[in-house]
């Protein structure tokens, strides 16, 4: 089974307080495709693709139940999470570029692996801000602070900076609901491109988004995993009665 | 109907009549405290100009020959030491209180730092004269003293005798009063931090020491500048709690175990000695001074803020 990078196994998330919002999940995610996660809000679809990056460690009383095995081992025990997060990248709803220039952005997860060679830190910024689209608007002002890009530029500079560290996958989280309508069609040519070199997860409350770009999609209700197939047979054949009143919008 | 409309017109004028008065008022005050001290200095002014005033180290009652240099000299040399020491400390304060802190314990921490900010400063010089100075002295200084003496140059700081009642130790109570400034308004700042910003730090694979050093702190750099304008010139303007343990030498001191003084200390002390009009005139123009150094650190922080607001 080499064509998926991780496998979710019976996984249980609670968050303080044992409230229940990943409800035995089991799940594969393909190698080198894109994964979309969808359902209602409030059906924990963030909550779950938070796992994969334990982002969930920075608050107290949470707990994981089960498994999510990447290179050979399950994710969750593992300690070193940072070295972890550089592995796994996250995009956000809403752009987050760091206070600091274009070219410290992009260089700041280098950085922190001890890239320090400035040759080497200018050939990977470059290389990323290329592979996100980025390069034209951006070269002749690496210098300047992020903060002065639009907030489409800003989402791509984000991608960007998630590439530079090369990591095997990639979450996105709503990652186009902040944007307008031509920089969200840019970011998801960019996700569709990208599939070559990352495995993608992406977290969207837009059905269309999902069945443009995807190849699998997952359709999770009140923290249970429904229904999982190929995104075409979801969109057009959906085996469970909810997935198919959900995605031709009875509710939601 | 029409009586109605014009009465609540009326009222509506009325209101704006008061609502202006009482805004005029601060302005009118401030000129008018402007222009008082002016009106009192201007014997002074005529007698020593200004380069004259505030260049001369010489504060003679006997002889009537006054300069500022020796008090403008304390006044920054306190301050400016005090923000040294206090700057860090209440940074570190606020990084730990937003970022490291368990839940339980923030309000303690939180309060905590609000009540030493609530002290007031009369007994912050109490503490320090009966306290805190004996103990700068007997303990504290010595042992800086034998450290730090036989080294050259630095050495030349921790020349004299150690009494306690010297720049130093004004200079710790100082910061101790400022800190609760800094490190509340700093901590304000560092909890404005978007959370997503912070993940995304995180997410790349940021180490918590790390997101603080280079996300926290950076967001948070205009309110950290305007807390340290807003604890600077506090410190420029304490009065109570530097009277006690400086002393109130007018001489440029060169060691930190030297006695000194403020302007504001002097002020204080020397109002009910000055039986000459140029004695009394060159008290209200050092006064002049203090509120003009006041007045230039706001315009230097609100340009700053502005500047930083556009770009």
């Amino acid at each position: 089974m080499s064509d998926q990078i991780m496998s979710v196994k019976n996984l249980n998330f609670y968050y303080q307080g044992d409230v229940h919002a990943v409800k035995n999940i089991s799940l594969d995610i393909k190698k080198n495709q894109v994964t979309a996660l969808i359902g209602p809000s409030g059906c924990g679809k963030t909550t779950f693709l938070r796992c994969f990056n334990r982002m969930h460690d920075l608050y107290p009383g949470h707990r994981y139940e089960g498994e999510i095995l990447f290179e050979g081992g399950n994710l969750l025990e593992r300690k070193d999470i940072t070295e972890l997060r550089s592995r796994i990248g996250m995009v956000f709803q809403k752009p987050t570029p760091f206070p600091m220039s274009i070219f410290d952005n992009i260089a700041y997860g280098l950085k922190l692996k001890g890239i320090k060679n400035r040759a080497e830190l200018t050939d990977r910024v470059e290389q990323a801000l290329k592979q996100a689209a980025l390069w034209d608007e951006a070269k002749d002002r690496l210098k300047q602070s992020a903060n002065g890009l639009s907030g489409g530029q800003q989402q791509r500079l984000v991608l960007a900076r998630a590439l530079a560290v090369e990591p095997d996958v990639l979450l996105f989280d709503e990652p186009t609901s902040a944007l307008d309508p031509i920089s969200t069609s840019k970011i998801e040519e960019l996700m569709v491109k990208l599939k070559q070199e990352v495995s993608i997860l992406i977290v969207t409350h837009n059905m269309q988004q999902a069945a443009r770009i995807s190849d699998q999609t997952a359709f999770m209700y009140m923290g249970e995993l429904i229904e999982c197939d190929q995104t075409d047979m979801m969109f057009t054949n959906p085996k469970e009665k909810l997935t198919e009143e959900y995605i031709t919008g009875r509710f939601g | 109907m029409a009586s109605t409309i014009k009465r609540e017109q009326n009222l509506d004028k009325l209101f704006s009549i008061i609502t202006f008065s009482a805004a005029f008022l601060v302005l009118a005050i401030i000129v008018s405290i402007f222009i008082s001290l002016f009106r009192e200095s201007l014997t002074a002014i005529d007698a020593f100009g200004f380069f004259g005033f505030v260049s001369s180290t010489a504060w003679d009652p006997v002889r009537e020959n006054f300069g500022a240099a020796t008090t403008l000299y304390g006044t920054l040399i306190t301050t400016l030491l005090a923000l040294a020491m206090a700057v860090p400390v209440a940074l570190g304060i606020a990084v730990f209180i937003t970022e490291l802190c368990p839940k339980v314990l923030k309000p303690i921490f939180g309060t905590a730092i609000e009540l030493l900010a609530a002290i007031p400063s009369i007994i912050y010089g109490m503490w320090g004269l009966f306290t805190f100075a004996p103990l700068m002295g007997e303990y504290v200084e010595p042992l800086l003293q034998r450290v730090f003496e036989p080294i050259p140059i630095i050495g030349q700081l921790f020349t004299g005798v150690p009494l306690g009642i010297d720049i130093l130790t004004t200079s710790i109570i100082l910061s101790i009063m400022i800190t609760p400034f800094i490190s509340s308004i700093v901590h304000d700042t560092f909890a404005l931090t978007p959370v997503q910003l912070k993940e995304s730090a995180y997410g790349i694979g940021a180490t918590r020491w790390e997101v603080i050093k280079d996300v926290v702190v950076p967001h948070a750099k205009t309110g950290i500048f305007g807390s340290i304008i807003i604890a600077m010139g506090r410190a420029l303007g304490e009065t109570m709690a530097v009277a006690f343990v400086l002393g109130n030498k007018h001489e440029i001191a060169t060691s930190l175990f030297d006695a000194s003084a403020t302007i504001t200390v002097t002020l204080a002390n020397e109002f009910t000695e000055a039986d000459t009009d140029l004695y009394l005139s060159s008290l209200f123009y050092l006064a002049l001074i203090l509120l003009g150094m006041n007045f230039l650190l706001l315009a230097i922080a609100k340009t700053f803020l502005a500047r930083k607001a556009k770009s």
